[in-house]
């Protein structure tokens, strides 16, 4: 009992860590700008098709394609922001929720003219490998994607907190008025916030495409996971993202342990609600 | 990888479902408008665009040899609807295919849960539906307008159980522990109720037996009870997508259980192609394979690349029948349609690839002929390997 409890704790860590890489890009995007993007899973799915063809045009690993997939989806996303999501920073919340909402029709239908609707999936060496410690199975996919979700985190934090963009986006966040009278372009700074954050879920998705497959839709199994983790956590907090992530692995891999694997979500949602009840800012304070 | 006229079909299905309806007024005289409902886009996209192909090279073969002769050479004309993945909106589509195109019977849906929904709009209208849909209760609700041309689900659940008992036997292992995880939808729900009643009946004992969501995105919990259940077999019932990870993830394990799938995305292309080595052995029950009638099989991969996968056979076998009944009540009206469809014995053309080489619907609409088949992946191909009587390969037992 207690190795399988240990198993499945070391499991749901490992895709917590990537749940909160994909959420955090929504937490930050909302943190700065104050807009709810409900086409962020759509990024993700953009992310793992940018990783798919790399690897199956250039032969390159997913995990290295991740990088490509940050960079394409994050001047995507710049674009984005300062033609089309500027436009509704001022306006009623309706407004925006229209717009991403629009937005998320039209990259799935978009995909799905483009790339058709199967499923694609890639073949690397490590797919199907795992690592024995002790009683312990390690999957490789799993333990690599965990590795890397750790590594964007942490560049994120330093992007964050050491550099001067960080420190510009933070004071965007928190008094814009301010941050433009003391120099800093803010309409600028979101733009990069925005990129950055759909960036972020993109990469997030090339990490998972060693053990998951790629088709236009499959933002939509992403989305509420993407939402619960940030509103668990803390919508707008970074750290509230990785809190978030984690316990959302954690919760729906030993939930399974003792409940049929049906009802993990079922276990989610009421700790879900328990939270928002007991903290309704999240397990994390928000930023704002 | 994706032609052209695959992705311009694929995409224009998904974004002009509603305009397409209203280009469909403009037919000839002599057309006679079939609805096809199917999931073209969302999970079980691959499903629906295989039976798409296989419906579109009958049709159009019918058409070219001088089409329906007792109505004067009328031609079939496929009106499509995309189902996506909300029973809901396949339900929309088969009215909207009702009352905008006056089809005098329709196809669909692939998904059982899909198929459910549009069956009752159908029902309602009095218009027949064809279908290759394996959920039990399709045909057991008394509806008087369903035809289905396969085995039920519960017949399917039964023939992999079955086949595991011979097949093990062959290579000298007793059969005594069994897992089964399915899809929680209609089709993974009924088919794992057959396979449930199926162990019972041969005293083996259900050592796992867990549900999971159809769009799930980590198996692992899933596999790890697997692994402390210590089966002789699993029976997964399952679509493409859980399919790539519960194998994947067994492989990743080191689960070595033999794995005898339930149709659905065990008996893709894909499948094989996804896995690589890890397919091979791999088990699947399935209601007809391409190796049963290689000339239908070969004039489909010439046109499409690829090979004619059950849900193609299936589709094309469909327009047979509705070929074969209008040719008989040289009439178009449902009630003469549905009459002929439960008097005739159907057999020849494309149902030559149905493994009970003919088709005789009884009055629930049910093809009492119906026989599953099991088939193994062998070098990136499935053979069919049980029943003895379409045996192409001899099964292999690995563990």
């Amino acid at each position: 009992m207690m190795v399988s409890f240990i198993q499945a704790l070391l499991d749901g860590l490992m895709v917590g860590g990537v749940y909160a890489v994909i959420s955090i890009g929504l937490t930050l995007v909302f943190g700065i700008m104050g807009i709810v993007n409900f086409a962020q899973a759509e990024f993700l799915m953009i992310g793992m098709f940018v990783a798919y063809f790399l690897w199956s045009v250039l032969g390159l690993d997913p995990l290295v394609g991740s990088f490509v997939a940050f960079a394409v989806v994050g001047a995507l996303g710049y674009v984005l922001q300062r033609t089309i999501i500027k436009r509704v920073l001022k306006a009623p919340a309706v407004a925006q929720v229209f717009l991403t909402v629009g937005l998320l029709i039209v990259l799935e239908n978009g995909a799905l003219l483009a790339f058709g609707s199967q499923l694609r999936s890639v073949s690397v060496s490590y797919q199907t490998l795992s690592w024995k410690l002790g009683p312990f199975f390690i999957s490789v996919p799993y333990l690599a994607a965990f590795a890397m979700s750790v590594l964007s985190g942490l560049a994120l934090w330093l992007f964050l907190n050491r550099s001067w963009f960080g420190w510009a986006m933070r004071s965007t966040a928190q008094d814009p008025m301010a941050a433009q009278l003391i120099g800093i372009n803010t309409d600028r700074l979101r733009a990069i916030a925005f990129g950055v954050g759909v960036g972020l879920t993109a990469f997030g998705g090339a990490v998972v495409l060693p053990y998951l497959s790629v088709f236009p839709t499959i933002g939509g199994q992403f989305i509420v996971l993407m939402f619960t983790v940030a509103v668990l956590g803390g919508l707008g907090s970074v750290a509230g993202a990785v809190v978030g992530g984690l316990a959302v692995g954690v919760i729906t891999s030993v939930s399974a342990l003792f409940l049929p694997v049906q009802l993990q979500n079922l276990v989610l949602f009421l700790v879900f609600i328990a939270v928002l009840a007991f903290r309704p800012d999240g397990l994390i304070g928000s930023a704002r | 990888m994706i032609d052209r006229r695959t992705l311009l079909k694929t995409g224009a299905a998904a974004l002009t479902a509603t305009l397409a309806s209203r280009t469909a007024f403009a037919q000839n005289g002599g057309d006679i408008n079939v609805g096809v409902v199917l999931p073209l886009t969302g999970a079980s996209a691959q499903f629906g665009i295989n039976s798409r192909n296989g419906l579109e090279l009958a049709v159009d073969r019918l058409n070219s040899s001088g089409g329906i002769k007792s109505m004067g050479g009328a031609r079939i004309k496929l009106i499509v609807a995309d189902a996506t993945s909300a029973p809901t909106a396949a339900a929309t589509a088969a009215q909207r295919l009702i009352s905008q195109n006056e089809v005098v019977a329709v196809i669909g849906a692939y998904v059982s849960s899909l198929t459910l929904a549009v069956s009752e709009v159908l029902e309602r209208r009095g218009i027949p539906l064809l279908t290759i849909s394996y959920a039990d209760q399709l045909t057991e609700r008394g509806f008087k307008n369903v035809f289905r041309i396969n085995p039920k689900a519960s017949a399917l659940g039964r023939a992999q159980v079955d086949a595991c008992i011979d097949i093990s036997a062959d290579s000298g292992r007793k059969l005594e522990r069994v897992a089964i995880v399915y899809e929680d939808t209609a089709y993974g729900t009924s088919q794992s109720a057959g396979l449930r009643a199926a162990c019972k009946e041969k005293n083996l004992s259900i050592v796992m037996d867990e549900a999971y969501p159809q769009g799930i995105t980590d198996v692992t919990p899933l596999i790890n009870k697997l692994r402390a259940a210590d089966a002789q077999v699993l029976f997964p019932v399952s679509y493409l997508n859980d399919t790539l990870q519960i194998v994947r993830s067994m492989r990743q394990q080191q689960v070595q259980v033999p794995v005898v799938g339930g149709a659905g995305g065990f008996i893709l292309p894909e499948f094989g192609q996804s896995l690589g080595e890890f397919a091979e052995g791999v088990l699947s029950v399935n209601s007809s394979n391409y190796d049963l009638d290689p000339e239908s099989a070969k004039l489909y991969r010439d046109r499409y690349n690829y090979p004619m996968v059950h849900d193609a056979i299936e589709h094309a076998a469909l327009i047979e029948i509705l070929a074969q009944t209008l040719e008989k009540t040289k009439s178009s009206a449902a009630s003469d349609l549905r009459a002929a469809m439960t008097e005739t014995r159907f057999e020849g053309g494309w149902i030559n690839g149905m493994p009970g080489g003919a088709i005789d619907f009884d009055e629930t609409g049910h093809n009492t002929l119906a026989v599953p088949i099991i088939i193994q992946w062998k070098g990136g191909e499935q053979a069919t390997v049980w029943p003895k009587q379409f045996e192409k390969v001899s099964p292999t037992w690995t563990n």
